[in-house]
C-alpha cells in the first residue's frame, strides 16, 4: 500500500512531492477531485484516484482543465471540499472559469494545484502560474519542501473555506518529482453532503454586481494577508538585521540555503523564505527591507517576488526605507543558459549570483576535474534527439503521412499538437510536422492554412492530434473547419490511451480514473456527426494507410483519418513476435538503401552491428510490430510469430 | 562526347522530377525505399544521401548518350538518321487467328513474344496488362494465355520497367520486354551501366513505335465519357482523322484527338525517338492497313528470332511500300527536327547526339 494512504499520524515516510500534495488533500478530507494529465502534476490525481474508493471520495479525469475546474468548482459550491490539479499550461485552459469563480466565491474549500516546469523539460512553455494568482487575486502558497507540499495543501482547504474563495498551491517539477521525508498527519474523513438550495446563486455577476463582488474579493485578499503575516510557512534565517538578504520562495529555498552554506556566508547573509507569496505579507517583508541594503531574489521562473517586493519598496521609500540595491532577474544575476528569467534554478546559479554580487570567489569545481568531465561528456554521452518507443504506431503514422504528402507533391503543410506525437517535428517523426503550440492548436491553426486560397496559399493541409487531445481541445476547431469551409485533412492518432503523461484513460478508452468501466465515445462518431469524410485505418497496414491518405488529400472539405493502434507499452502483447535480421539477406552497406532501417526509420530496436557491417534487431527493446520488416527493400528482416 | 556523369537522386530530382520530365518508365522505382511511382510520375520520398545511384543512371530523361548506346548495341554509330540502326524494314502480321483478334493491329508483338516463350528463347516477358482496357500495370507473363491478356495498345503510361526489375530478381535467365522508346532505352542503360545489375539477362527487347502517351489523369476523362460501360478497345486512327476512338461493348465513341492531347505527358514533348531505336525489333502501325504492322529489325538477335518465327509459320511478311517507308522516315525526322529546334535547350540537355548528325537532321 502506498504511503499516501496509511493511517499512521506521526509516521515519517518518503513521499514524492505530488504524493505529498495528495496526502495533504486526504488529510484535509477532500471530497471531489478533478484534473487533466499533465507533467509535472499527473501523479497528484493518480494518487488520489488510487485512494478514492478506500476513503470514499470522488476522483475524475476530466476532458480538459477548464471542465476539471468547473466540476470541482461546482462541488465546492455545494459545500464539498474540492481539488483540481493540472500542469502550468492547464491554468491557461481554465483561466476563463478561474477569473469568474474567484468573484463568485465558493462555499467548500476549493484548491487549485498547478505544476510548473522551469526549463520546460517536458512541456511547451515554462510559464509561471504564480502570475495567475495575482491576476485572479486569490491566495497563493508555494511549498519549498515535500513536507510543505503536504501541509500547505491541507491548510489551503481551511483557508479557502474560511475566506470563501479558491486558493492556489503552486509546485514545480523538481519538487513534484523528487522525494522527501514527510511526517504524516491524521487522515480526516468528515461526512459532508452536497447542497444546492433554492436560494443559492453562484455568479461573478456583471456591471455593478461584478464590481461589488470584485471589492469583496479584495476584502478576502486582505484577510488572507493578515493570516499570512503570522504564517509558519514564512521564516527568516541567518544574520539578524543583515545588510545582504536573499528573498526566496519554493525550490529557491533549498538552493539558497545550500549556496549560502557552501560559501560559508551563514553569518553574513540573511534568507527570508516566503511560503505565502500572494498577497505578500507586507509587514513581514517590510521588517526585513528596513535593515537590508542589498536584496537578492531567488525564485523560479519569473521575477514574481522580485517585482512585487520592489513595488512594496517603492511604497516604503516615502517612509525612509532604502535605498536598496535589488539583484535578481532584472539585474541579470540570476540567469539560466539562455538568459535571466528562463530555465530552471540550481545551486550553481545561486552561487554565481552571490559571487558576482558580493564580489566573492567560489570555485564551483576544480578546474582539472571540470575539463576532464567536459571531455568525457562528449565521448560517452552523445546528444540525442527524442524518439518514439520501439513499436510505436506513431512511427508508422508519420511515415505514412510523409509518403502520402510526397506522393501528393504539393508540399502539404502539416500541423502538430501535444502528446507523444509532438515528436513528429523531430527526425524520429521524419520531421513531418511543422508547427507545435498548445492542445488543439494543430487543427486550430490548420483551419486557416486550409482557408487562405484567396490569398494565394493553396497547399494541402494535414492537421494531427492524438486521441486524448481530440476530446480535450479539437472538437470546436473541427466544427469550425466545417462551418467556415476550411479544406483540411485531420489525422487522429488513436492509441487508446493518454500516453505522454503516463497512460491515463480518456473518453474513448472505456474506463475512467477510478478504474470503472465507462461508455466509449467514439471519435469517428463525433467526426461523422460534424459531417466530415471519415476513414479508419491501422497505420501498420502501411500501404493501405498511404493509399487512403493520398486519396483523401485529393478531396475537398473536412476529412478525418483515424489511425488506430494501441500503444504497445500501455497494452503489451502477451507474446511478442520475434524479429531478427537474416544476416545473409541483409546486404549491409552494399545494399544501396544507405542503412534505411537504422538511419531513416530509426526505431530504437533497429541497430547496426559494426563488426559484421549489417543491420540487427535489439530483441530486448523490439516490440515485435514488424514495420521495419515491411520496409526493408531486400526483405532481410524476418518476423516470427510466437505460438 | 559522352555525357555520362555519375549522379544521384538529388540530380534526378532537380533535372528530371522537378521539371516534370518523368516519363513514368519505372526504371528508378523498385530499386530502394526512397522512390515511389505514383500516378504517372516517380516521387522521391527522401534523398538517400548517395551522390551516385542507379536511379539517375537508368533514367531515360536524366541522360541518353545516343552514340554510346549505338556502339554498345549495334557495334557502330548509326547510318540511318531517320530510323536509327536497322537491318531491315518490313510489313508483318500474325497468322494465328486468336492472336489477330486480340491484337490492336497486326498482332506481331503478341506473336513474337508467344513464340519466344514457347521456344524457350525467353523464360518470362514483361508486358503491360489492362483489366479495364484503359489503365495498365506491368506483369510478368510466362505463357501464351498470359501474353494474350496483354494484347492491345495502351495509351495511359504504364511503368513497365518496374516489372523488368522485378523479373530480374526472380528469373535466372532470359527475359523479354515490350516497351515504349523511353522504357527500352532505360533497359539498355541498365545493360550499359557500371552498376552491378544482372541485366545480362536480356533476351528480347521489342520496342513499340510511340508518338506520345497520356498521364493517368486521362482515366477520369475517358471514364466520364463511357460511364460504367466496359471499354473494349482504345485507338488513334491514322491522320487525317484526328480523333480518339473509345470502343465499348455497346457503342463506339469518337472525340477530337486534341481533347486527349491535353493529357500528353510533358516527358513525351522532349522525346527524340519515335521508332524505338534501341530495341531488337521495333513494331508499329501501317497507316491505312489495320491488320498489318511495320516491323524494323535492328539487331542480329532480333533478326534471328523474327526469322525463326517466320519459319515456324507464326508470322508472315510482305515488303513495305516505298511510299509508306518514306512517310515513316519523314515522320520520324520531323519529330527529331522539332525536338532539336523548337524545344528549350534546357529540357533537351539530357540528350547527347553526334554534332554531325544533329546538323544533318536540322537542315
Amino acid at each position: 500500500m502506498s504511503y499516501v494512504e496509511i493511517d499512521e499520524p506521526g509516521e515519517r515516510v518518503l513521499l514524492m512531492g505530488n504524493e505529498a500534495i495528495a496526502r495533504g488533500a486526504l488529510e484535509a478530507g477532500v471530497d471531489f477531485c478533478s484534473g487533466y494529465p499533465g507533467n509535472p502534476a499527473s501523479e497528484i490525481l493518480e494518487a488520489l484516484a488510487r485512494a478514492a474508493k478506500k476513503f470514499d471520495f470522488y476522483v475524475e479525469w476530466s476532458v480538459n482543465e477548464i471542465v476539471a475546474l468547473e466540476t470541482a468548482g461546482a462541488a465546492a459550491f455545494t459545500g464539498l471540499r474540492a481539488l483540481t490539479a493540472m500542469k502550468n499550461l492547464g491554468a491557461d485552459v481554465c483561466a476563463d472559469f478561474l477569473m469568474t469563480v474567484n468573484l463568485s466565491g465558493t462555499r467548500g474549500g476549493f484548491v487549485l494545484v498547478t505544476g510548473d516546469d522551469p526549463s520546460a523539460h517536458s512541456t511547451t512553455s515554462e510559464l509561471d502560474t504564480r502570475n495567475y494568482a495575482r491576476f485572479a487575486e486569490i491566495p497563493l502558497l508555494e511549498p519549498a519542501t515535500t513536507q510543505e507540499a503536504k501541509d500547505m495543501t491541507k491548510w489551503a482547504f481551511d483557508l479557502s473555506q474560511e475566506l470563501g474563495v479558491i486558493c492556489m498551491v503552486r509546485t514545480v517539477t523538481r519538487l513534484s518529482h523528487s522525494r522527501g521525508v514527510v511526517t504524516l498527519g491524521p487522515i480526516k474523513r468528515d461526512k459532508r453532503s452536497a447542497e444546492f438550495s433554492s436560494q443559492d446563486v453562484w455568479t461573478s455577476g456583471s456591471s455593478t454586481i461584478e464590481c461589488m463582488f470584485h471589492s469583496i474579493l479584495h476584502e478576502k485578499l486582505k484577510r488572507a494577508q493578515e493570516k499570512f503575516e503570522e504564517s509558519k510557512f514564512n521564516w527568516y534565517v541567518g544574520k539578524e538585521d543583515a545588510d545582504f538578504i536573499i528573498i526566496t520562495s519554493g525550490t529557491g529555498w533549498p538552493y539558497s540555503l545550500e549556496a549560502v552554506k557552501l560559501m560559508e556566508l551563514e553569518n553574513e547573509v540573511g534568507i527570508l523564505k516566503l511560503g505565502t507569496t500572494w498577497p505578500l505579507p507586507e509587514k513581514l517583508v517590510a521588517s526585513h527591507l528596513k535593515h537590508a541594503k542589498e536584496v537578492l531574489f531567488v525564485e523560479e521562473t519569473d521575477p514574481f517576488l522580485e517585482q512585487n517586493v520592489k513595488i512594496l519598496a517603492a511604497e516604503l521609500a516615502a517612509e525612509g526605507v532604502g535605498p536598496i540595491k535589488f539583484y535578481g532577474k532584472k539585474s541579470n544575476h540570476i540567469r539560466g543558459e539562455y538568459g535571466a528569467g528562463t530555465g530552471e534554478l540550481n545551486v550553481d546559479i545561486v552561487i554565481r549570483a552571490l559571487t558576482e554580487t558580493k564580489k566573492a570567489t567560489y570555485p564551483l569545481r576544480e578546474k582539472e576535474y571540470s575539463e576532464k568531465a567536459q571531455k568525457l561528456l562528449g565521448s560517452y554521452v552523445p546528444a540525442r534527439s527524442m524518439g518514439f518507443c520501439a513499436g510505436c504506431p506513431h512511427r508508422a503514422s508519420f511515415w505514412a503521412i510523409k509518403k502520402a504528402a510526397k506522393w501528393d507533391g504539393r508540399e502539404a503543410i502539416v500541423t502538430g499538437d501535444i502528446g507523444c506525437y509532438s515528436l513528429g517535428l523531430l527526425p524520429t517523426g521524419f520531421s513531418v510536422a511543422k508547427t507545435l503550440h498548445c492542445m488543439g492548436a494543430g487543427i486550430g491553426t490548420a483551419n486557416a492554412f486550409g482557408n487562405l486560397k484567396d490569398f494565394g496559399l493553396d497547399k494541402p493541409v494535414i492537421a494531427i492530434a492524438g486521441d486524448s487531445t481530440f476530446y480535450h481541445a479539437c472538437m470546436p476547431a473541427l466544427v469550425n473547419a466545417r462551418w467556415n469551409g476550411s479544406n483540411i485533412l485531420f489525422v487522429v492518432l488513436d492509441n487508446n490511451t493518454t500516453a505522454m503523461t503516463g497512460h491515463q484513460p480518456h473518453p474513448g478508452t472505456g474506463v475512467n480514473a477510478m478504474g470503472d468501466s465507462s461508455p466509449r465515445i467514439l471519435i469517428e462518431d463525433i467526426c461523422k456527426a460534424v459531417g466530415a469524410e471519415v476513414r479508419v485505418c491501422d497505420p501498420f497496414d502501411l500501404d493501405e494507410a498511404v493509399q487512403n491518405l493520398y486519396e483523401m488529400l485529393q478531396n475537398e472539405g473536412v476529412k478525418v483519418m483515424i489511425f488506430r493502434h494501441e500503444c504497445p507499452l500501455a497494452f503489451p502483447e502477451e507474446k511478442k513476435a520475434r524479429v531478427y535480421v537474416d544476416q545473409d539477406r541483409c546486404l549491409g552497406d552494399e545494399c544501396g538503401c544507405v542503412r534505411f532501417c537504422t538511419r531513416v526509420f530509426g526505431c530504437p530496436g533497429n541497430i547496426w552491428d559494426y563488426e559484421k557491417g549489417k543491420a540487427k534487431i535489439d530483441e530486448v527493446i523490439c516490440n515485435g510490430c514488424g514495420l521495419c520488416a515491411k520496409l526493408c527493400p531486400v526483405e532481410a528482416i524476418i518476423v516470427e510469430e510466437v505460438a | 562526347m559522352s555525357s555520362v556523369v555519375a549522379k544521384g537522386p538529388r540530380d534526378l530530382q532537380k533535372n528530371v522530377l522537378a521539371k516534370g520530365l518523368c516519363s513514368a518508365c519505372g526504371a528508378c522505382t523498385n530499386l530502394c525505399p526512397y522512390i515511389d511511382m505514383v500516378k504517372g510520375r516517380a516521387v522521391l520520398i527522401e534523398p538517400c544521401g548517395l551522390s551516385e545511384g542507379k536511379c539517375h543512371d537508368f533514367c531515360p530523361r536524366a541522360y541518353i548518350d545516343v552514340p554510346s548506346l549505338d556502339k554498345l548495341i549495334f557495334g557502330s554509330y548509326r547510318k540511318d538518321l531517320a530510323l536509327g540502326s536497322n537491318i531491315s524494314v518490313t510489313k508483318a502480321r500474325a497468322k494465328d487467328s486468336e492472336i489477330k483478334s486480340s491484337a490492336q493491329y497486326g498482332g506481331v508483338v503478341s506473336a513474337l513474344i508467344t513464340y519466344a516463350l514457347e521456344t524457350g528463347e525467353i523464360n518470362a516477358a514483361v508486358l503491360a496488362k489492362s483489366q479495364d482496357s484503359i489503365s495498365a500495370e506491368p506483369i510478368i507473363a510466362r505463357n501464351r494465355k498470359e501474353v494474350l491478356e496483354c494484347a492491345g495498345s495502351k495509351y495511359i503510361v504504364c511503368p513497365t520497367v518496374t516489372g523488368v526489375l522485378e523479373a530480374m530478381k526472380q528469373e535466372k535467365s532470359k527475359i523479354g520486354v515490350v516497351g515504349t522508346p523511353c522504357q527500352i532505352t532505360a533497359v539498355r542503360k541498365m545493360q550499359a551501366s557500371n552498376f552491378e545489375i544482372e541485366a545480362d539477362k536480356k533476351g528480347l527487347l521489342i520496342g513499340l513505335f510511340c508518338t506520345w502517351a497520356v498521364s493517368p489523369d486521362a482515366y477520369n476523362y475517358i471514364r466520364e465519357l463511357v460511364g460504367p460501360a466496359k471499354v473494349t478497345k482504345l485507338d488513334v486512327p491514322p491522320p487525317p482523322a484526328n480523333i480518339f476512338v473509345i470502343q465499348t461493348e455497346a457503342k463506339k465513341i469518337e472525340v477530337p484527338l486534341d481533347e486527349v492531347r491535353k493529357f500528353i505527358m510533358p516527358a513525351c514533348n522532349v522525346c527524340f525517338d519515335m521508332t524505338n531505336e534501341f530495341a531488337d525489333i521495333s513494331v508499329g502501325t501501317v497507316e491505312g492497313e489495320e491488320d498489318w504492322n511495320t516491323v524494323i529489325v535492328r539487331t542480329k538477335e532480333g533478326e534471328r528470332i523474327l526469322q525463326g518465327a517466320i519459319d515456324a509459320g507464326v508470322i508472315e511478311t510482305k515488303p513495305l511500300e516505298k511510299a509508306r517507308f518514306d512517310h515513316l522516315c519523314e515522320a520520324s525526322l520531323t519529330r527529331k527536327k522539332r525536338v532539336l529546334t523548337e524545344t528549350e535547350a534546357e529540357k533537351m540537355a539530357y540528350l547527347t547526339i553526334r554534332e554531325e548528325d544533329k546538323s544533318k537532321i536540322v537542315s
